[in-house]
């Protein structure tokens, strides 16, 4: 209890300075461009449209049933977010050693900030998710409303990445490359851009292993199909959230003293 | 001694690095480190920064720091703000700190002054509502009422150097650690910088003051404490300066 405690204290004590270096990201990022902030609207447009064209076109990929921009839009915005809140909050620590070494702040607030103004930015690209979904014409339902905690959940398990990566960053600099290979290698065992019925079924096991898989499941399982997502996608969304959060937290928090010494 | 008018106590601190960690930096060194943590600890040259330092430091005392390059000062003056945190022993501390060690932590140099105030002070842990309240004291001391707009890359250095002044001295903290005696800027704002930390450490809060101008020590200073070689050679009144200076020009 007391460890809860501790984390709501210490949370209303540094919320003002994780305000101040969320908004530091977001005025850095559009602070030279003409557009702004609408390249957050635009950019996923226009990633999406180029992929579709390579995978219609040149690959004739298609989803039975359902429409495939939707499906492949649906399966980007969650997985962009993973992909760049976790890069982000990788480098984090690192990228902040000269503060680090200063002054005194609980060192979760980098990843933590990282992933919250990724986050802001990822409800940002709903909009144009939203603009394709009515563009063609999908059903909206009510269980629309049930997506949040998947974001919630997409959210947990993205901090807690964050958190191991950017401990690990600190004694590993080769981290910075390695997982710029798995991420790689995570997109494509996802199935974003392609129907996971593709998958044989003896790899099959495989894919379910990747948490991400579910909560991409559950967003098409309510915006293409309108039904509501299984009980056991509910657990494994949950389950690999709080695991991977935890586990994170764990590690950071068993690492973060050391930090120190490697700036 | 009253238990209430101790602000800061360090109990048995000892601080140890790793002079060798820099060098195997790899994907190697990384395997081999998760697997034989306990091994190579005892392998590597280490080097004690701090060893078995004790004191305590009561409300309102200005206590200076002496000691040559690279005896501990510094890593001392961090372990009290928390940065670092000690390999052995505790370090308590009564009351906000504010620590004067490096200026301008965490601007942002895209950023404008104005953006840059409350990012700064963030940092150094104010609150909003303090910074708002201070917003006007802050420009004004800093003299940079015009630029406040524009981003702090087209700052000349002596200018961000007085931002990250005037931000930094707004506070009345309890405990105020100083590394030097800071005066930035041309002449007139190093005058009034200066004047402006005399202040501070002259008002009555309780001051751990590193310096090697020994006068200023002997001016400001009610309790002198000498660190050579990590360990506390001495802790006395002014006279502690004498004692120094001859063991330096013994060398």
């Amino acid at each position: 209890m007391t460890f809860f405690k501790n984390i709501m204290y210490s949370f209303k004590k540094y919320k003002f300075l994780l305000s101040q270096l969320v908004s530091r990201d977001f005025k850095v990022k559009y602070k030279r461009s003409i557009l702004g902030i609408i390249w957050s609207l635009l950019y996923p447009i226009l990633t999406m449209s180029v992929m579709a064209l390579v995978f219609t076109k040149m690959f004739k990929m298609s989803t039975p049933g359902v429409n495939y921009l939707v499906y492949l839009m649906s399966g980007l915005v969650i997985f962009n977010y993973f992909n760049e809140a976790s890069n982000l909050a990788m480098s984090s620590v690192v990228a902040n050693f000269s503060l680090i070494n200063k002054v005194y702040m609980p060192k979760y607030i980098f990843p933590l900030s990282k992933c919250l103004f990724v986050g802001i930015n990822f409800l940002l690209t709903l909009i144009p998710l939203y603009a394709i979904i009515f563009i063609t014409g999908t059903n909206v339902n009510i269980y629309h409303l049930l997506l949040p905690y998947m974001f919630f959940c997409l959210f947990l398990f993205t901090l807690g990445m964050g958190f191991i990566l950017s401990a690990v960053s600190v004694f590993l600099r080769d981290m910075f490359y390695i997982y710029g290979v798995v991420i790689t290698l995570w997109t494509y065992m996802t199935p974003i851009m392609y129907d996971i019925s593709i998958i044989p079924e003896n790899l099959l096991f495989i894919f379910k292993l990747n948490p991400i898989y579910w909560f991409i499941k559950f967003a098409r399982d309510i915006i293409l199909y309108n039904v509501i997502p299984g009980l056991n996608v509910w657990i494994y969304c949950g389950v690999f959230a709080l695991g991977v959060l935890f586990l994170g937290m764990f590690v950071f928090k068993k690492t973060q003293d050391k930090f120190i010494y490697y700036v | 001694m009253k238990k209430e008018d101790i602000m800061i106590e360090l109990n048995d601190i000892s601080m140890r690095f790793n002079l060798g960690i820099e060098k195997g930096f790899s994907l190697k060194q990384g395997f081999v480190d998760m697997f034989k943590k306990e091994k190579r600890k005892k392998e590597k040259n280490e080097f004690w920064a701090l060893s078995n330092v004790n004191f305590k430091v009561k409300k309102g005392e200005v206590v200076g720091f002496i000691g040559s390059n690279g005896a501990g000062k510094s890593t001392l003056l961090k372990v009290v703000a928390g940065v670092m945190k000690p390999t052995k022993g505790v370090v308590l501390t009564y009351g906000n700190i504010c620590p004067m060690i490096e200026l301008g932590a965490g601007f942002d140099m895209q950023l404008t002054a104005r953006e840059n105030i409350y990012l700064n002070g963030a940092v150094m842990g104010y609150s909003k509502e303090l910074i708002d309240e201070k917003f006007d004291e802050i420009v004004e001391f800093s003299e940079l009422k015009d630029f406040l707009d524009v981003p702090v890359q087209n700052f000349s250095s002596g200018m961000v150097a007085r931002l990250a002044f005037s931000v930094a001295t707004i506070v009345n903290p309890e405990i105020l650690i100083v590394d030097e005696i800071l005066s930035v800027g041309d002449i007139a704002f190093q005058a009034k910088s200066e004047a402006k930390m005399m202040e501070m450490i002259t008002g009555g809060t309780t001051v751990l003051y590193v310096s090697h101008s020994l006068e200023a020590i002997k001016k400001l200073c009610n309790k002198v404490v000498w660190i050579e070689h990590g360990e506390v050679q001495k802790i006395g009144d002014i006279a502690v300066c004498d004692e120094y200076m001859e063991f330096m020009s013994r060398k």
